[in-house]
């Protein structure tokens, strides 16, 4: 009994440090701030460099061979993905845009650099599922390669994309934690600090965990709930 | 109306699927195209309005030459309905917005001229309840029956059909078919890739059997069935009839 009382004592002590002494856990809000906040622009980067490298990708020269502006698209996400986005982030930070102080702003042009060369193919993907009948109807009605396009393939296309990107948003999320590289106080570096403030690793460390668990786990219910809405409303 | 010269057509891996084509096809005329599977009926039929593109050779359509590389192929085609062998309506849009969308977004009517003649179009084949439902609510035969109307819509000169009924469940080949004959009575110039045999008699102006990547016979229905040539048609009907 008294062994319990005494164990239940030292976690209540340690939760304490490494959460309410001195308002640490302002310090973690702050941290997931930053992480939510390079996250999410980040995600939009991505989504329209993606989308621009998925179209670039998709363009055939007449002959049917991949164009110039398709070379470029995939020079593109070769190097990205053949190299880590820690090493991604540095370079950004301390060689390409050294010139400019503004840590998150360089975080989120480089997460989402990285991020665009994941959702070009994701968008390419989607794109590419869309059943071919789908355009030559459209074409053979006399409409533009551009039209068909619009109206039909891209409407159809987005429906598959959604869900993929929402996986993607996920794991940009994670990657952040990288954060730290370039000193920027995101929610792993706070847990990381106060450890070594507090010598105590559990408490910050699987908290931090935990509030990243719960997050995603949230936003992965909201993105079942949305797949499920678009598979019901799919016309197919 | 339309004049094909030597169309050749072959695909990446080198297959040869079209060799040298020659047809023309009257304006009012129905041209019913059978054969076996991989003998180019398909390809045939999509080079006439450039689905695909042919190799070699030529096809006059009015008058003009459209395998002419500065010939604006989309102006073409919207003087030539295409209906699939899978229907192919779009599925993001109503019935109602499968039709009007190609004769709004060309700007050749407004939307309410469209939805109007749309309205006329669905009333002809029956299906004018359908007009707010979505293709994925419709049975097969009933979304070919739209297919044919989103094609017509546009005021064709001549529809182009691939296997219209293939795809269909038996009890379903009639409607379609009725809707078929009931356009090629009202005058349209048809070219007809099916196997409904029966079909190619009652409705067929001419009859074309395609074997190799050739028109092998062409011949008025009677005389096609009745008192077939090539030694391979002969084998094919033995089989289909
Ligand atoms: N896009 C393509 N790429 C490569 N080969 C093709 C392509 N389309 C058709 N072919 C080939 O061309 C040949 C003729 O095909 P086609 O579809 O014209 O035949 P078909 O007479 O319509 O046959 P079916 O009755 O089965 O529809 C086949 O051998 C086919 O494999
Ligand atoms: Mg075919």
């Amino acid at each position: 009994m008294d062994g319990l009382k005494l164990w239940l004592a030292e976690v209540g002590r340690k939760a304490y440090v490494a959460f309410i002494e001195q308002d640490r856990w302002k310090l973690y809000l702050k941290g997931l701030g930053i992480t939510m906040e390079v996250a999410f622009f980040a995600a939009i980067i991505g989504i329209i460099i993606g989308t621009v490298l998925a179209f670039m990708k998709l363009s055939v020269k007449r002959n049917g061979k991949p164009s110039f502006l398709a070379r470029i698209a995939n020079a593109y996400i070769d190097i990205i993905r053949g190299t880590p986005s820690v090493l991604q982030l540095l370079i950004m930070w301390f060689i390409i845009l050294s010139f400019c102080r503004n840590k998150i702003l360089v975080a989120c042009l480089s997460f989402g650099i990285n991020s665009g060369a994941y959702v070009a193919e994701i968008v390419r993907a989607g794109i590419l599922a869309v059943d071919k009948g789908q355009t030559e109807a459209g074409r053979s009605l006399g409409l533009s390669q551009f039209q068909t396009m619009r109206y039909i393939v891209i409407p159809q296309a987005f429906k598959n994309v959604l869900p993929p990107l929402g996986n993607e948003f996920i794991v940009l999320l994670k990657e952040t934690a990288i954060l730290g590289y370039v000193a920027l106080d995101d929610l792993t570096r706070v847990a990381n600090q106060i450890t070594s403030r507090t010598y105590e690793a559990f408490m910050p460390l699987i908290g931090a965990a935990l509030i990243y668990f719960v997050i995603i786990k949230i936003l992965t219910i909201l993105l079942n709930k949305m797949e499920r809405r678009l598979r019901k409303s799919d016309n197919r | 109306m339309i004049t094909v010269k030597n169309l050749h057509k072959s695909f990446e891996d080198n297959n040869h699927v079209l060799r040298g084509v020659n047809y023309h096809i009257s304006p009012g005329e129905k041209i019913v195209i059978v054969g076996p599977s991989g003998s180019g009926k398909s390809t045939f039929l999509r080079c006439l309005n450039l689905l695909e593109r042919p190799t070699e050779g030529e096809i006059w359509f009015d008058g003009q030459c459209i395998t002419d590389e500065r010939v604006d192929i989309n102006h073409v085609r919207q003087h030539m309905g295409m209906v699939f062998q899978h229907f192919n309506l779009f599925h993001n849009l109503t019935i109602m917005d499968n039709i009007i969308l190609a004769p709004t977004k060309l700007k050749l009517q407004t939307v309410e001229e469209a939805k109007e003649n749309a309205l006329k179009l669905l009333t002809r084949v029956g299906l004018q309840e359908k007009a707010d439902a979505y293709p994925a609510s419709l049975s097969g035969g009933q979304k070919q029956r739209i297919a044919i109307v989103r094609s017509l819509a546009m005021n064709p000169r001549v529809m182009l059909f691939d296997e219209p009924t293939s795809a269909l469940d038996p009890e379903m080949v009639g409607e379609v078919l009725q809707v078929m004959k009931e356009l090629a009575d009202s005058g349209m110039t048809m070219v007809v890739v099916t196997h409904e045999m029966g079909f190619a008699r009652e409705v067929g102006t001419k009859v074309l059997f395609m074997d190799g990547g050739n028109i092998v016979e062409e011949n008025t229905p009677a005389e096609f069935f009745g008192n077939p040539q090539a030694p391979r048609l002969k084998e094919f009907l033995s089989k289909v009839l």
